[in-house]
This record gives C-alpha cells, sequence and structure tokens, in this order.
C-alpha cells in the first residue's frame, strides 16, 4: 500500500490561505494508515479549531470514496460534491492529488499528505517498511522474495556490500541488511547457487518516467 | 506520580479485629489480593493488588471489611432520596459494564418508571441493601448481571446469582412472595454496517478477544467472543462499527448536553469505568462532568476535538494502568498512544496542554482527584474566540 503522513497543520493552513469553503476528500483505497471517513472528519475538526484561534472561519465538507487515484471514480462520486467548494484538501497519495487536479480542472486540489514509499504494514511493530520501489524488472524470484533495490541502501545486484555489521546496514544500523537477509533465505531455501551467478546492471529503461501502461 | 501523598485514602480496609479468619474473601477475591497468612491464619489485604470489585465487602460475615464506594451507608442514602425523586417503588440494579440505554433497560425488565441503581458490578451489593430496599417500601428488584463470562471481576456476575437465589428463598419463606428480585444477564456487543466496511483489517488486528474477521468483503464478528470493549470501534476509520449504549451520536449529544450545564472554565473527563468508580452521588459542581466509557479505548478522537469545538476548555482522559486493563491489557495502552498522537495534533494549533491522559485505580481515590485538581487549575477560561457558539 502508499503510505503517507500528515503535514503539518501549520503547513496545511498556508496552502489553505485564500480559501474560506473546503472539502476534505479521504480515499478508501490503498492509502495507509487509512485515510478515510474518520481521517477526513478529525482533519476537519483540528483545522476548524486552528481557524478559530487563528481568529479565521473556515467551512469544511467531509467525504471519501474509493481509490482517489481512478479519474472514472472521481469524476462519478467526487465531482457531485465539489459544486460550492473553493478547494479539495485530498488525503490522498501524490497520485489522488493530481487525478483530482485532472479531473477538476477547475478547482483547486491541494494535498494534506506527505507520501512516503510502497510498503508493509508491521502490524505488531506499528511500523510501515517500504519493501518495492517499483523499478519494473522484478527480481524477487532470484533474491529469495526480499528486494534489494527497495531494501539495500545502496541498491546493489551482487551481494553485500561488505560494510554490514551484525546483519545491520552501515547507512543505519537500526535497519537490516538486505542482502543479510537474502542470503539467509536462500541458504534456507538450499539456493545459494542463484548467488554464484553474476547479475548485470539493472535495466534501467523498464520503466520510463513518467511511467504509463496501456490497459 | 503523587507520591507527596503519604497518608493516602485506600479503597478497601480489612480490620482484623472483626476478622473470623473464615476465608470466604480470599475464596472469591479474583485478583488474589487476599490471602491467609499459612503461619498464623491471619487474613491479610494487599492493596496493591486490589481492584476494588467490592465481592470481599459485600460477602463477608463480619463486616470486617470496609469500603469507600457504594457501602451500606451511602447505597440506603441514596435509596432513601430516590425513592421520592424517581415515585416508584420498583428499583432496578444495574451494572456498568452491561447496561443499555433506559429504554432498553425498560424493554429487558417491562418497567416503564424505576429507581436507576448503577454499580460496577453487582456482585458488590451486600444482601443487607437488597433487604433493606424491601423494608423501605421496595416491591419489585430487578437486578442486571453480565453475561457470567463477561464479568470485569470473574466472579462477580455468579456471586450475584448465587446471592439472589438465596435471598429469594428467604423472602418467599418470609412471605413476601415468590421470585422478588428478578435477575437477568446482558452483554453489550458491536454492531457493524457492512457497507461501510472498508476492509482495512483494523479491527481484526486490534480486537482484544479476536472476534473480527473479514469475510465476504467486509468485517464480521462472532458476537460471543466480544466483550464490547469498543476499541475496534474507535478506531474503524470508516464509521462502521458502533457499541451498543456507547453509539458515536450518543456521546455527542451527551457532550453537547454537558457542555450546556457547565461553567467556564470547563473540564470533561473521558474516563474507563473501572478506573475511576463515581460515588453513588457524585457531584462535580459547575465546571466539571464526565463520561464513563466501557473502557478508556472506546474514547473517540473525534469526540475530544468535538468537546473542544462545544466550548469545552480541557479534557482529561483516565484509563487504567496498562496492567490491570479489563480488556486483555490492550484498551489502555491503545488508549495512551492514540491521545499521545492527537496531543500531538492539538499542540500544533496551540492546544496541546488542553489534552491530559492519566493512568489511575480506584484503590487510590485520591489520585484521580489530584489529577483533576492539578489540570482544572492549568485550564484557563475562553481559549478559543466564540468557543461556546
Amino acid at each position: 500500500m502508499i503510505v503517507t503522513v500528515q503535514k503539518t497543520l501549520d503547513e496545511i493552513f498556508d496552502s489553505l490561505s485564500p480559501y474560506t469553503s473546503v472539502l476534505i476528500a479521504g480515499c478508501d483505497g490503498c492509502t495507509q494508515p487509512p485515510r478515510g471517513l474518520r481521517e477526513a472528519e478529525a482533519l476537519s475538526r483540528l483545522l476548524e479549531l486552528g481557524a478559530r484561534s487563528r481568529g479565521k472561519k473556515l467551512d469544511f465538507k467531509v467525504t471519501t470514496h474509493p481509490k482517489q487515484c481512478d479519474s472514472y471514480l472521481v469524476a462519478d462520486m467526487l465531482e457531485p460534491q465539489t459544486e460550492d467548494v473553493e478547494a479539495v484538501l485530498s488525503l490522498a497519495c501524490g497520485v489522488g492529488v493530481q487525478t483530482l487536479t485532472q479531473v477538476l480542472p477547475e478547482l483547486v486540489t491541494l494535498p494534506a499528505q506527505n507520501t512516503l514509499f510502497m510498503g508493509m504494514e508491521a502490524r505488531e511493530g506499528g511500523t510501515f517498511e517500504e519493501n518495492c520501489a517499483a523499478c519494473g524488472d522484478c527480481i524477487l524470484a532470484l533474491t529469495g522474495g526480499i528486494c534489494p533495490i527497495a531494501r539495500c541502501a545502496k541498491g546493489l545486484l551482487n551481494g553485500a556490500c561488505g560494510g554490514s555489521s551484525d546483519d545491520k546496514c552501515e547507512q543505519d544500523p537500526q535497519k537490516d541488511c538486505a542482502w543479510c537477509l537474502i542470503y539467509k533465505r536462500l541458504q534456507k531455501l538450499d539456493r545459494l547457487d542463484i548467488l554464484r551467478e553474476f547479475r548485470p546492471p539493472r535495466n534501467f529503461r523498464a520503466v520510463s518516467r513518467p511511467g504509463r501502461l496501456k490497459q | 506520580m503523587n507520591t507527596s501523598v503519604t497518608q493516602q485514602t485506600v479503597a478497601v480496609t480489612l480490620n482484623e479485629e472483626y476478622c473470623s479468619r473464615c476465608s470466604i474473601c480470599s475464596s472469591l477475591c479474583p485478583f488474589e489480593a487476599i490471602k491467609k497468612e499459612p503461619e498464623t491464619g491471619k487474613i491479610v489485604l494487599e492493596i496493591e493488588k486490589c481492584q476494588v470489585c467490592g465481592l470481599c465487602y459485600a460477602t463477608c460475615p463480619a463486616n470486617a471489611i470496609s469500603s469507600v464506594y457504594y457501602d451500606i451507608d451511602s447505597l440506603t442514602g441514596y435509596l432513601k432520596r430516590a425513592k421520592q425523586e424517581y415515585e416508584s417503588d420498583t428499583l432496578v440494579i444495574m451494572c456498568n459494564g452491561s447496561t443499555p440505554d433506559f429504554g432498553g433497560v425498560e424493554k429487558l425488565f417491562g418497567v416503564s418508571k424505576f429507581i436507576p441503581l448503577f454499580v460496577p458490578c453487582v456482585g458488590r451489593m451486600p444482601e443487607e441493601i437488597l433487604l433493606r430496599a424491601i423494608t423501605m417500601g421496595i416491591r419489585e428488584i430487578h437486578v442486571l448481571a453480565c453475561d457470567e463470562d463477561y464479568c470485569r471481576f470473574d466472579k462477580g456476575s455468579a456471586v450475584a446469582g448465587r446471592k439472589i437465589l438465596a435471598l429469594n428463598l428467604l423472602l418467599e419463606q418470609l412471605g413476601y412472595g415468590t421470585e422478588v428480585i428478578n435477575l437477568k444477564r446482558n452483554s453489550l456487543k458491536v454492531k457493524v454496517d457492512k457497507d461501510k466496511c472498508i476492509t482495512c483489517g483494523n479491527c481484526v488486528f486490534y480486537c482484544p478477544y479476536h472476534a473480527a474477521k473479514l469475510e465476504n468483503g467486509a468485517a464480521s464478528f462472532d458476537l460471543d467472543l466480544c466483550r464490547g470493549c469498543g476499541l475496534c470501534v474507535a478506531l474503524c476509520p470508516a464509521f462502521a462499527l458502533e457499541l451498543e449504549n456507547w453509539e458515536k451520536e450518543r456521546i455527542s449529544t451527551l457532550i453537547s448536553k454537558l457542555s450546556l450545564e457547565m461553567e467556564k472554565p470547563k473540564v470533561l473527563i473521558f474516563r474507563c469505568q473501572w478506573a475511576v468508580l463515581p460515588p453513588v452521588d457524585e457531584d462535580f459542581g459547575s465546571h466539571v462532568r464526565a463520561i464513563d466509557l466501557p473502557c478508556a479505548a472506546r474514547v473517540d478522537m473525534l469526540h475530544i476535538l468535538e468537546a473542544f469545538q462545544n466550548g469545552i476548555d480541557g479534557v482529561l482522559i483516565a484509563a487504567c494502568h496498562e496492567e490491570e486493563c479489563k480488556q486483555e491489557k490492550k484498551g489502555s495502552k491503545e488508549a495512551q498512544h492514540q491521545v499521545a498522537v492527537l496531543k500531538e495534533r492539538l499542540s500544533q494549533i496551540g492546544l496541546g496542554d488542553r489534552l491530559h491522559f492519566c493512568f489511575v485505580a480506584p484503590r487510590y481515590p485520591e489520585v484521580f482527584t489530584a489529577e483533576l485538581g492539578q489540570f482544572a487549575e492549568g485550564i484557563g477560561a475562553d481559549f478559543l474566540k466564540g468557543g461556546d457558539e
């Protein structure tokens, strides 16, 4: 899922400063932690309280729908609710914000989140962990299901760099060394032979930016 | 916390002079706080382990145990006043853990006018108070207990059941008729609106009782496992869940009603009903009101914000200590986390100091009073322009 973190209220207030009537739009898609109706409602209340203490008055409406990244759903479900607002404050990832901008060109859509990465929700530890870099050339079959592109700080393809210590990354000792994990995983699978083969540099043309896929 | 209080009042005390060492109390105590010393045969109360369920107080045949909550004198006083106030000769004693709203109580017992008496566990009602009620002219007594395996104090509901059975036999022999005291059991459960569910899995992960599952594209609950703590309700991002008796709308209505009653500066307390046991006639004066919840985990961050929007100047959350949380030790901790996150956000708009979370236990009633006093003192009125609108 797409992991996001909410912007500071100061930053949101600054971006909202020219507007007085705002629709806060949640996303019931993959944005995590969930940015649905509860988040929209909570943010509207915080902003309303904050505006009051600044001597301002802001009018909020809140809504949510599945997949703010779906141009058809946005036109179908969100657009009818935008008639009497000057701006939309989106709780979705950066894709959602841009979908709204494209589908609702007469309106200003502003982000309430910073979009961080695609990751796993590790519930027990209460963390989100980046696991996939969307490189367009998946090598998980060769690395025991552990991605060195996303999880190795250097994105190496041919084994550990030599800087890891106690299975931790030299760049951040709080994080696991991805190549140590890969080695142990392949050892367990009795497939260390995979590592003997040299991997040439990755195909960086697999995804040309900006990416586009015809369905 | 509060170490300066040297002579702290404790909620339960044992008077050795009266104790006949019969061990009934130690056999009933759900928390192993009362034990018989093997060498001396003396009964000893370890207050640090006591969670003030009141089972020992209500059962001690020698009156050797005293309790600052719901003792016979205060209950008798309440009954006298309430009999006048409610103009009824029907008494309904309800455990806070299992009681629906008044409409629900009416439906359960088929009574429309009654004297309500809320207690944290009906197991703590001494037989004497039930007999006194009858001598005071009460003609019908209905008791609402939690389902036995749902009782927060383990044996409270079962003990109440046995007492009522014995009392009914006694009353019948004395000529008061049969089944004078009517016992019913009830549990409050979660309700799901499957159409609103976004299958995020929060309820599945957070439910302390593993009652939630994602099935056929929506959350579903095994209601036999649900214990009605409300943790899932407060964390559901899509408002797909409700907890009976603590519905969002009902708490919202209560917030605005209480705010209107209060004078500035206004302090609203959300408290776990097992962390703070309210005295029978609780009186906070004009600046403070409390909303009791089935667990601090039911504290909804939106309700806290709503309180501020309604002109409340300070919100205090009182939760059980983590190891004493009645919801598998998960509720209190999660509430602390949620409040901390909200407090951080509130501090971004200068309101962080207006929200305070504390761990308390009913065995030391003064700790809660001190927390409230300190917090209320630091809260100035009128922090928002037009806050009362």
